[in-house]
């Protein structure tokens, strides 16, 4: 008998008691489906996660003025340590690991427009660190080398600042007082939505104004030099994060003249290394074990269902074997059965687990999430590979599930079933 | 030319639950081709482990069976197989049709265990069917028909393969006389296309139509008379 026909007459069993095959097919369809719309929505929350914790730069290292350690220092020398522009030119030199370094300064500040008056976060910056944050801008330009030089007195805008402090008829050129200062706005932000991973206000309610301007507006009062809030160094690519720490970590130390393994005096923060110490992979990992463990059930659902089909079809199998069927034949056509029992339950359960994870990255569903949550809810992200996995997984369940009724099907003495009682 | 069945000193021992039954007991038979053979014997008399033998579902525990001349327990598993489904037809008591088929499917069947493709499957039991008169039913299941019309079509079935040696087990057995004898004209019919025919029975009227008659009690030949009753 060829595998066709074993099919074929398989799936006329199948037919022959419908409510029965689907109720077994039940807790197969569900593993399926978990397994497929799992994994596509641990792909999702990895990249959702991974989007959301490098809103603010792509392999960004970071970091602030730090304190000397009691670890590393007498307790007489508990300093407090800044950064400087030179810092800034010292790493943009040495860091061979890095391809873009910047200086950042911040404070709260108060901007007016048109009568109205907000207190926002207003950030010195400089063309690098524009760079490194990567926002697209919605219109205008943003600062420039030229703004930096000269200490104009320019303002970028984030998105959702704009909205509130200029309302619906502020645009570029517009003038906006910060702390009684004028700026002229030259460029609005795109949206970046939820970071995170921040380091204060997130981008959409920040104002950009030059470096050098702020420097000049709002001097630190204790301080004689020009000091940076932070220093923001990106990584040439995701592998060289780590090694371009070290280097940054280095060069720090060696211009504050403390340890290199002071993390206290050089603290240097990371999203990618935050990601890392994120339980992304095991929480997917014990999602698709829990999957798994459903499919498995499912799988002995079908072991259960075939036994007992095997059971009652005695008599049948040995009129088979009266008729010129061969143990093989047997054994292939319960083997063929339990793989088309499961070959049907796992297409409903690609077709269910696969369209759950379409129907959640649809924009319809998309549309539905209030705006505010939209950037924390992972878009399931269906592949072949996921799908390849499910039907992997599947195929060993069929084959654990077919052969053991197969084999105790082929073992069936035709004379003692043929027997009259 | 060999004879279509020979026995010679044929035991069968097997165990039901932990008692031992000693079905058959050292028989020795020779059955020539083309002859038409009763065997009867009271129940448990080992007329039906006689049988499962000829039609090799079983083996013997001791003894040897030749079928045509070849040596059955010298034949393997597959080889048994392919006596049953070529050589051999079967007709038993309560018909085994398979009940999800329908009559034509079921008459097909051992057409499907020899790899015949699937239109001359469809044409040789359609054929089968007709010598039955039941061309009509084809498409029909046995739950659908009544039991002299599923017992012809077992016959069909058996008949589809053109064995030239026929089981029948108690052919009647579940079936009113007038149907009885419908089975008996059908079978006798196939005994005159020139098959061997074997009708195991325990009913004395049938028992005492074919030429040659067997008798078996407790495993052993009782007696073994050829003629008009």
């Amino acid at each position: 008998m060829s595998p066709l026909e074993s099919l074929r007459e398989a799936l006329r069993l199948l037919r022959a008691q419908p409510l029965r095959s689907l109720l077994t097919l039940f807790g197969l369809v569900w593993g399926t489906a978990a397994v497929i719309f799992l994994l596509s929505w641990g792909l999702g929350v990895r990249t959702m996660l991974d989007t959301a914790f490098q809103r603010a730069g792509k392999n960004l290292l970071q970091t602030w003025p730090g304190k000397i350690s009691e670890d590393f220092s007498p307790a007489v020398d508990r300093r407090w340590l800044w950064y400087t522009v030179e810092d800034v030119a010292a790493l943009r030199e040495r860091v061979r690991e890095s391809d873009l370094v910047a200086g950042e300064t911040r404070r709260f500040a108060t901007a007016a427009f048109r009568g109205r008056a907000l207190s926002l976060e207003v950030r010195g910056v400089e063309p690098a660190g524009e760079e490194i944050r990567g926002v697209p801008l919605a219109s205008g330009r943003l600062i420039s080398r030229e703004d930096v030089v000269h200490a104009r007195r320019v303002l970028v805008i984030g998105q959702r600042a704009r909205e509130r402090v200029l309302g619906a008829d502020g645009r570029v050129g517009s003038w906006v007082r910060i702390d009684g200062t004028s700026f002229q706005v030259v460029g609005v932000l795109g949206r970046v939505g939820t970071q995170l991973s921040r380091d204060g206000a997130e981008i959409d309610d920040q104002l950009w104004v030059p470096l050098s301007t702020y420097a000049a507006l709002w001097p630190n009062p204790w301080l004689p030099v020009e000091m940076l809030n932070s220093i923001l160094v990106r990584a040439r690519d995701r592998q060289r994060v780590d090694a371009a720490e070290v280097e940054m970590r280095r060069v720090l130390a060696e211009r504050l003249g403390v340890v290199a393994e002071d993390e206290e005096a050089v603290p240097i923060f990371s999203p990618v290394k935050m990601l890392r110490r994120l339980p992304v992979e095991q929480q997917n990992g014990l999602n698709v074990l829990i999957a798994l463990t459903t499919l498995l059930v499912g799988g002995i659902g079908i072991l259960a269902m075939m036994l007992d089909s095997v059971q009652e079809r005695r008599s049948e199998i040995g009129v088979r074997l009266a008729l010129g069927a061969r143990r093989r034949d047997v054994l292939l056509q319960f083997l063929w059965e339990g793989i088309a029992i499961v070959a049907v339950g796992g297409a409903l359960g690609v077709a269910l687990g696969a369209g759950g994870a379409l129907l959640l990255a649809s924009d319809a569903f998309r549309g539905r999430i209030p705006p505010a949550l939209r950037d924390l809810v992972p878009v399931p992200e269906l592949s072949g590979v996921v799908v390849l996995l499910a039907v992997l997984a599947m195929g060993v369940v069929a084959l654990a599930a077919g052969l053991a009724p197969a084999w105790r099907a082929a073992r069936i003495d035709p004379a003692e079933t043929l027997r009259v009682e | 030319m060999t004879a279509a069945i020979r026995l010679a000193d044929v035991h069968k021992r097997y165990a039901i639950g932990e008692t031992e039954v000693h079905a058959l007991r050292g028989l020795d038979l020779e059955i020539e081709r083309g002859e038409y053979v009763s065997v009867m014997g009271p129940s448990g008399s080992g007329k039906s482990t006689l049988l499962e033998i000829l039609g090799c579902l079983s083996q013997p525990s001791a003894g040897r069976y030749w079928l045509h001349g070849v040596a059955v327990d010298e034949v393997d598993a597959d080889g048994l197989a392919r006596l049953r489904g070529e050589a051999i037809g079967f007709v038993f008591q309560a018909f085994n049709l398979l009940p999800r088929m329908t009559l034509l499917e079921n008459v097909a069947l051992p057409l499907l265990y020899r790899g015949v493709n699937r239109s001359a499957r469809h044409e040789r039991a359609l054929a089968a069917l007709a010598r039955v008169s039941l061309e009509h039913r084809a498409a029909h299941r046995p739950g659908e028909v009544s039991g002299g019309e599923r017992q012809r079509a077992a016959i069909a079935r058996a008949l589809v393969n053109r064995p030239s040696l026929l089981l029948a087990d108690e052919p009647t057995g579940n079936l009113d006389s007038a149907h009885g004898l419908e089975i008996l004209t059908l079978l006798e019919g196939i005994h005159a296309d020139g098959a061997t025919v074997v009708i195991v029975t325990h009913d004395a009227s049938i028992g005492a139509r074919p030429p040659r008659r067997l008798a078996i009690r407790d495993g052993q030949l009782e007696a073994d008379v050829r003629g008009v009753a």
